[in-house]
This record gives C-alpha cells, sequence and structure tokens, in this order.
C-alpha cells in the first residue's frame, strides 16, 4: 500500500521535477538570446501584420524652397511620430518617409529622426534610424560622395556622404548630439541581411552642402 | 561628459511639455532653462550632468511653445532644488541614491509638471521617459537608447512560445512516466 502511495507520488512529482529543471536549464540558455530568438522566431512564425498606416498624421507637403534661410516661424515643429518630411539616396535604392520620432510606428512606415537629435536646418546633429530589411537595407549600396536628399515642408536639403562606419549600438563615439555644425547620420542594424536582432549598427555620415538653415531661433 | 542625472532629467524634460501654443524660436526664459540644465550637480567631486539627448528634446520642445517667465522661474526653481538634493546626498552618483532619495526626486518631476499642466504618467523611471500633454498626446516617449533596435523585426512575443513548449514537454514527460509505470508494473503481474 504504501509502495502504491509513492509510486502515485513518483508519477505526479517526476515530471514536475524533470520539466522544473528543464525550465532553468532553458532559462539559462535562452535568456541572453531572448531578443535575437524572439526576433527571429517571429520572422517564421508570427502570422498577423499589424497596420500602423493610420497610427500617424503626416504633416509634410512638398516646398521648393532649396533657399539659404528659412524662418523658424515658418517651420512647422513636427511632434512625436508624425511625418514631416522624405528621405532618399539615388542609386542606393533608398527612398522613404521621414519621421519626427523613432519607435515602432516611424519605425514600421519609414525612418525617423530620434527625439534627442535636431530636425534638418537646425545647424546640429539629425541622427536617423530605419530597419534593415526594409528602409534603409539600400544603405548597403551606398559609398561616400552620394547624395542624401530630405525634403521637408520648409525646405528641401542635399547632404553628401562623407564616411560610413560600422560600430556596436552601445558605442557613444559614434555620434555626437552636442555638435554646433550641421551634420546627418544614417544607422541601421548590421549585417545587412542578417536574421534576428545584431549589437551592431552600420552608420552613414554625411555633410550638408544644401538647404536652408532656420533662422530666428534665438529671440 | 560623466553621466548625467536622469530623473533629474524627468523634470527637466517636463518642461518641454507645456501647453501647445506655437511659437517658433526659444525666448529669454527658455534659453535660461536650458542653460540652467546643462549646469551640473556637484555630487562628492563627480559632474554629473543631464544628457545631453534629453537637453536636446527640451530644446526641440521649446520650440512649439513659450515659456513664460513666472513658468522659467518655477522651472528653474525646481531644478536648482533637484541639484541641491543630489548634492547633500553625500552620494558619488545617481546608482547609489535610495528608493527614498530617488522618490525625493520623482517629487520634483512632479510638481514640475503640475506646473506646465502635463503628466509623468505612473511608473516611469530614469530608464524610460514618458511626458503626456493635458490631451492625453504622448509627447516624449525616450527609452534611455538613443540607438535603437533596427533589425529584422516582427510583432511576435517569445513567451508564449516558451510556455506552450514547456506545457507539452509536461505532458510527455507525466506520459512517459505512467507508461514506464504500468509497464513495469505489468512486468511484475508477470
Amino acid at each position: 500500500m504504501k509502495k502504491s502511495n509513492n509510486n502515485k507520488l513518483g508519477i505526479i512529482f517526476t515530471p514536475i521535477i524533470f520539466c522544473l529543471v528543464m525550465c532553468l536549464a532553458l532559462t539559462a540558455v535562452v535568456l541572453p538570446k531572448y531578443d535575437k530568438l524572439s526576433s527571429l522566431l517571429g520572422m517564421f512564425i508570427s502570422d498577423t501584420q499589424i497596420d500602423y498606416s493610420s497610427a500617424y498624421e503626416n504633416i509634410f507637403v512638398p516646398t521648393k524652397n532649396s533657399g539659404d534661410t528659412v524662418n523658424a516661424e515658418d517651420v512647422d515643429f513636427p511632434g512625436l511620430n508624425k511625418q514631416f518630411g522624405k528621405l532618399s539616396i539615388e542609386g542606393a535604392d533608398v527612398d522613404a518617409k521621414l519621421f519626427y520620432g523613432d519607435g515602432t510606428v516611424p519605425l514600421r512606415n519609414g525612418v525617423g529622426i530620434y527625439g534627442g537629435s535636431f530636425i534638418p536646418g537646425y545647424g546640429k546633429t539629425i541622427l536617423v534610424a530605419g530597419h534593415n530589411n526594409t528602409y534603409f537595407n539600400g544603405l548597403k549600396n551606398v559609398k561616400k560622395g552620394d547624395i542624401i536628399k530630405i525634403r521637408t515642408s520648409y525646405g528641401n536639403y542635399e547632404y553628401k556622404i562623407t564616411d560610413t562606419a560600422i560600430h556596436d549600438s552601445k558605442n557613444t563615439s559614434a555620434y555626437d548630439l552636442e555638435a554646433d555644425y550641421e551634420n546627418l547620420i544614417l544607422y541601421t542594424c548590421y549585417p545587412f541581411d542578417g536574421l534576428g536582432l545584431t549589437n551592431l549598427r552600420f552608420f552613414v555620415y554625411a555633410e550638408k552642402v544644401k538647404g536652408p538653415e532656420i533662422v530666428g531661433l534665438y529671440e | 561628459m560623466k553621466k548625467i542625472f536622469a530623473l533629474i532629467a524627468v523634470v527637466l524634460i517636463a518642461v518641454m511639455s507645456c501647453p501647445s501654443v506655437f511659437a517658433a524660436g526659444l525666448n529669454a526664459s527658455e534659453q535660461s532653462v536650458l542653460s540652467n540644465m546643462r549646469t551640473p550637480a556637484n555630487m562628492k567631486g563627480n559632474s554629473v550632468y543631464v544628457p545631453s539627448s534629453y537637453i536636446n528634446q527640451a530644446e526641440a520642445r521649446f520650440n512649439t511653445m513659450d515659456m513664460t517667465a513666472d513658468q522659467a522661474s518655477r522651472i528653474n526653481g525646481l531644478i536648482n532644488a533637484g541639484r541641491a538634493f543630489l548634492e547633500s546626498t553625500g552620494k558619488k552618483s545617481m546608482k547609489e541614491l535610495t528608493s527614498a532619495q530617488l522618490s525625493t526626486i520623482m517629487g520634483y518631476a512632479s510638481q514640475a509638471a503640475a506646473v506646465l499642466d502635463v503628466k509623468v504618467p505612473a511608473g516611469a523611471d530614469t530608464q524610460n521617459l514618458k511626458i503626456i500633454n493635458s490631451a492625453g498626446e504622448v509627447i516624449i516617449d525616450d527609452d534611455g537608447n538613443v540607438i535603437k533596435a533596427t533589425g529584422a523585426e516582427a510583432e511576435f512575443d517569445f513567451m508564449p512560445v516558451m510556455i506552450a513548449a514547456l506545457t507539452t514537454l509536461l505532458v510527455f514527460c507525466t506520459a512517459g512516466v505512467i507508461v514506464r509505470k504500468k509497464a513495469l508494473q505489468y512486468e511484475k503481474e508477470q
């Protein structure tokens, strides 16, 4: 009778203990790679496509202004997650909507300026993110001297690519948010055709060659 | 630049979320707040700065509003109080602050938010800054990472798959143990 009870307890607890051990082992193995695995599996398993196309406001109205200046009062400073322009690189297959903010909605629909950087014409750093499997996949085709065009409602800009580099995402020397001159930095995950997330980023550095400076910023 | 005191940044960033009365450019009040934000706190000889990314966000928001001299004065008062509090803790860095000290800093953030009619949502912390205006619109949303994840992505949660896999494993293990016990019992009976 006692042995029979032990058998029943064994039937109940053996699988549980085994599973707990497996859980611990899997956690130890999987946790450090959770993001990568999640991202990778999602590409194969997820069958839902979320439509973000109506989740943002578009304030971009094309203009012909490519002059030297534009008054600050004529600039509609964009709010978070709003499309306020377009970014393209001829010959590199890059042509995307430009958003203010670099969260899910902007990066699902185009490329986005980090809120801790500035908009074109401001005279400071412009840091733009885009996914490597969509709008910034074409960055693999760029070369020094190529021209990046940004169109906004208040002016049209051109930036010449001066350099490209691969850095770790935590490498703060890859950008300078305190620069007092206008410079454009584009980045995306590297390698371009890799599956899942990666710590590496491909950076494109460019200097302004054309486009109106925003004047009257400081009263 | 040394790492900054991010909680104070919440206070500072809250400033940028004033009711949207559009006025491009930075007036004297806004410039005084930005200047104050750039002043480091001296924590036992360590200069602790607000990250430039937060100051830049403040500057960007200041371009979409008009800050009055009174508002700037109150905000600067909160910044000064926060800085003085930090310096009085006797700690060398933000990481050394206690929960109570962090709560005090968050208190300054809440006061600033109240002045400007914006909210710092419950649960907001120094790693995930979020500011909501009176209309419920998210004005600032910063997870603390300047460089984002831009790899192939999908809206997919790995956890349910893990749970399903482990549940399946549990079922199979139970079935396996039962079958094995039955087999052993059958052998004994034979």
